[in-house]
């Protein structure tokens, strides 16, 4: 039978899937809005956005409970901290995918030429969350480092996607108000990419007990 | 046990020592009084010969170590004593002894003294001119020699406790150490201590009830273990944690996993509706839903596991339904196809028969108009049969025979009565290979043939050419059917089988036919135990090739 800590645990396991795949839900959500599919897409994204806010405050109370009453270490107390470090960077996923939702009322991918793939760069993020969720639910090593690794693609992309929407705005083949928006829902992506990576970086931390401190900072794009 | 044995030991030594010591003293204190008392008594008995002759001065020549020696007249004045002044002592005509003496002849007496360490004996004889000579002898009383010897005691004590203890426990370990050394899996074969034979009896009849146990479950586990994992279908079972306490080798072959037991459902499938259901069927409410596995559409059965009220579980049952699911979907495209391609031919019918009715047509063009509707007829006649032949080859009740036939003739009929159509089309058409034995039905493969070349001839350009190559190696007949004409796109490649499935999504009338001719090619081949392969370059033709293997037996 396990005990009381070990149950615990495993509603701690439990919650975190869960807030991940809320987090899968409302990015998927998001980037279907930007690609125009309508208002209830991003109705859904600002729901889910409130519920995960409300998964972060219980897992964070689930935590703190484990912490005091159970006093755990090695392992486990590496599993908890993790945690609670990888459900801020899950909050905020949250919310820039209700950012990025906002904008899709002013943004549609379609007004401007193939060659500003937003879409694309859409997709690579939602793939990233989904991949650092399932590294998290599998406790898999190389998926980490694939989702680590798969963030210097969505870098690529914003980059080449700000050149191109700055050549579009000198050129005046688009209103630049417009441009600005896609250009923040660019970023959006990019930096929910850069969680994803955080989240991966968490999970191998409660893996291996090391976390990697040097290049890959939240925000920060050469 | 050990223990319990050290402790009587050690507590029965202990005691046996003390009772043995106390009596030991006792014995011994008596027999040393006893002792004392024939003593004095002989000394009286001497000194009673000395008394008689000289009177008190024989008392007085003679010296004395140990007993005190006192002479009492008949009136009880002391005439001598040996250790204090006889005048200075009082009257001992009424001590015990000397009363006794003064009686009997002789008298003995004892008398502790006040601080109890010492004890007197006192001896008196009557002598016979009436005094009385006592002898008496103070020796330690049984407390005062207990005190003396309390140390050496002490230590006999503490030795033998040590011995004891020593011995207790050496002995202890050799009695329980048989029965440490029994054999429980065989406790009839121990040779042990007869009194816990019973025990040994009932612990053998429990083995073999255990082991009949044991057996009858393992063999209901190996039984539900077959069972499962025979299934093709996914069992899962879950606690009210949503944790998995088993699953069958299918489940993950359906998620494409390693087994998962021990961690939670939701690390297989964290989906909404997923999780819905989970959440609900621990609330104790049935549910189903329909997942995206990797391996394809999952239908989800979940059901309640409830134990005395309350919901302790729930098993779920995973049922791939991709097929299915396909299925369905054709079959709905089929019906909206059927629907579609009849109702185009009778629109037109329905067209010139009113406008016929109508009275807007000429006489004289009644006739074409009678050709227009015989045509459309024609065609939905021609379609309908179709349909038939499909859903004859699906359900597999055609009763043709299967028999030897020559491909190169079957071929050549076929190329004969398409012949002219060929030639309206300006198409070549020649057969390559040699007479081919094939066990076969010859209706099907007539008919699939002759789609195949019907349709080479339509897709072709002016001038092009089909070509019909027979090939045979030991394992398989080959029929190719080649043409130069239009070619299918790649990405309609996959498709081009299913029934009305058109390149040309116009339905165009240009071409004509039904939509189905490929569709019972593929059935046709299918119901022969064929298979299709298809090689195709837009513009530049297409090779579709039939395989039959050879040793086709009737299926």
């Amino acid at each position: 039978m396990a005990t009381r800590f070990e149950r615990q645990l495993e509603e701690l396991h439990v919650q975190m899937i869960t807030m991940g795949s809320l987090c899968e839900k409302a990015i998927s959500a998001s980037s279907s809005a930007i690609q125009g599919e309508g208002i209830s897409f991003a109705k859904e994204v600002f729901e889910t956005d409130r519920e995960i806010d409300e998964k972060e405050r219980e897992i964070e109370t689930l935590c703190m409970r484990l912490l005091l009453h159970q006093q755990p270490v090695a392992g486990d107390l590496r599993e908890i901290s993790a945690a609670l470090k990888m459900i801020s960077d899950m909050e905020r996923i949250g919310d820039q995918a209700a950012d990025i939702a906002d904008l899709s009322q002013f943004v549609d991918v379609k007004m401007v030429d193939s060659s500003v793939d937003i879409t694309e760069m859409a997709e690579n993020t939602v793939k990233m969350v989904t991949e650092s969720v399932d590294a998290f639910v599998k406790a898999d090593l190389n998926l980490c480092r694939k989702v680590i690794n798969d963030d210097d693609l969505v870098d690529r992309a914003f980059n080449e996607i700000k050149d191109r929407l700055a050549d579009l705005i000198i050129d005046k083949k688009i209103d630049p108000k417009a441009g600005l928006d896609l250009l923040m829902t660019a970023k959006y992506f990019e930096r929910i990419g850069d969680h994803a990576v955080n989240i991966a970086e968490w999970v191998e931390y409660s893996i291996t007990g090391e976390h990697r401190n040097n290049e890959h900072h939240v925000g920060i794009v050469e | 046990m050990t223990k319990k044995i050290f402790k009587s030991i050690i507590s029965v030594s202990v005691i046996v020592f003390a009772l043995g010591l106390a009596f030991v003293m006792g014995i011994l204190y008596r027999y040393f009084g006893d002792e004392i008392k024939e003593e004095l008594r002989k000394e009286a008995s001497y000194l009673a010969v000395g008394v008689e002759k000289n009177g008190t001065e024989y008392l007085e020549s003679v010296t004395f170590d140990d007993s005190r020696i006192t002479y009492i007249a008949e009136d009880g004045t002391v005439l001598y004593d040996s250790e204090a002044n006889s005048d200075s002592m009082d009257n001992h005509g009424h001590r015990e002894e000397v009363v006794e003496a003064a009686k009997q002849g002789s008298g003995e007496a004892y008398r502790i003294s006040t601080t109890l360490s010492e004890r007197t004996t006192y001896y008196a004889l009557r002598l016979t001119d009436g005094t009385i000579l006592r002898v008496s002898s103070t020796q330690y009383s049984v407390t005062a020699l207990m005190y003396r010897l309390l140390r050496p005691l002490i230590l006999i004590l503490l030795l033998m406790f040590a011995l004891s203890a020593f011995f207790a426990s050496k002995i202890a370990k050799w009695i329980v150490k048989p029965m440490n050394e029994l054999d429980l899996d065989h406790p009839e074969e121990n040779q042990a201590y007869e009194e816990v034979a019973p025990l040994l009896s009932k612990i053998h009849k429990q083995n073999r009830q255990i082991k009949n146990q044991i057996d009858t479950a393992m063999q209901q586990q190996a039984e539900f273990s077959i069972i499962t994992e025979n299934m093709q279908e996914g069992l899962l079972v879950i606690d009210k944690y949503t944790m998995i306490l088993s699953g069958n080798s299918s489940v993950w072959k359906l998620f494409q996993t390693k087994e998962k037991t021990g961690e939670s459902v939701y690390s297989l499938d964290r989906s909404e509706e997923f999780r819905r259901v989970v959440e609900n069927v621990l609330e104790g409410r049935h549910g189903e839903t329909v997942l995206r596995s990797p391996a394809g559409h999952v239908r989800l059965i979940a059901n309640p596991v409830i134990h005395e009220e309350e919901t302790v579980g729930a098993v779920l049952l995973f049922v791939n339904v991709t097929e299915e699911i396909e299925r369905e979907s054709l079959r709905r495209e089929f019906s909206a196809n059927v629907s579609h391609e009849l109702k185009t031919p009778l629109t037109s019918i329905s067209g010139f028969a009113e406008i016929i009715q109508d009275g807007f047509v000429k006489p004289e063009d009644i006739k074409m108009f009678a050709g227009r509707i015989y045509k459309e007829a024609q065609r939905l006649i021609q379609l309908v049969q179709d349909v038939i032949k499909i859903s004859q080859l699906d359900e597999k009740e055609i009763p043709y025979e299967w028999q030897n036939e020559d491909l190169y003739c079957l071929v050549k009929d076929v190329l004969d009565h398409l012949a002219e159509v060929a030639k309206k089309q300006d198409v070549q058409m020649d057969i390559e290979g040699d007479r081919t034995i094939l066990r076969t039905v010859r209706p099907i493969l007539e008919e699939a043939l002759y789609n195949l070349c019907d349709n080479a001839i339509k897709y072709n350009k002016p001038g092009g050419n089909v070509r019909i190559v027979l090939s045979e190696d030991p394992y398989e007949i080959r029929i190719a059917v080649k043409d130069t004409g239009i070619g299918i796109p790649q990405e309609d490649q996959g498709r081009v089988f299913e029934r009305f499935y058109r390149v040309d999504k116009s339905h165009s009338k240009e071409i004509g036919g039904t939509g189905l001719g490929l569709s019972i090619v593929k059935h046709g081949v299918t119901f022969l135990g064929g298979s299709l392969e298809l090689e195709s370059e837009e513009g530049k033709g297409t090779k579709i090739t039939m395989v039959f293997p050879k040793d086709t037996k009737e299926s």
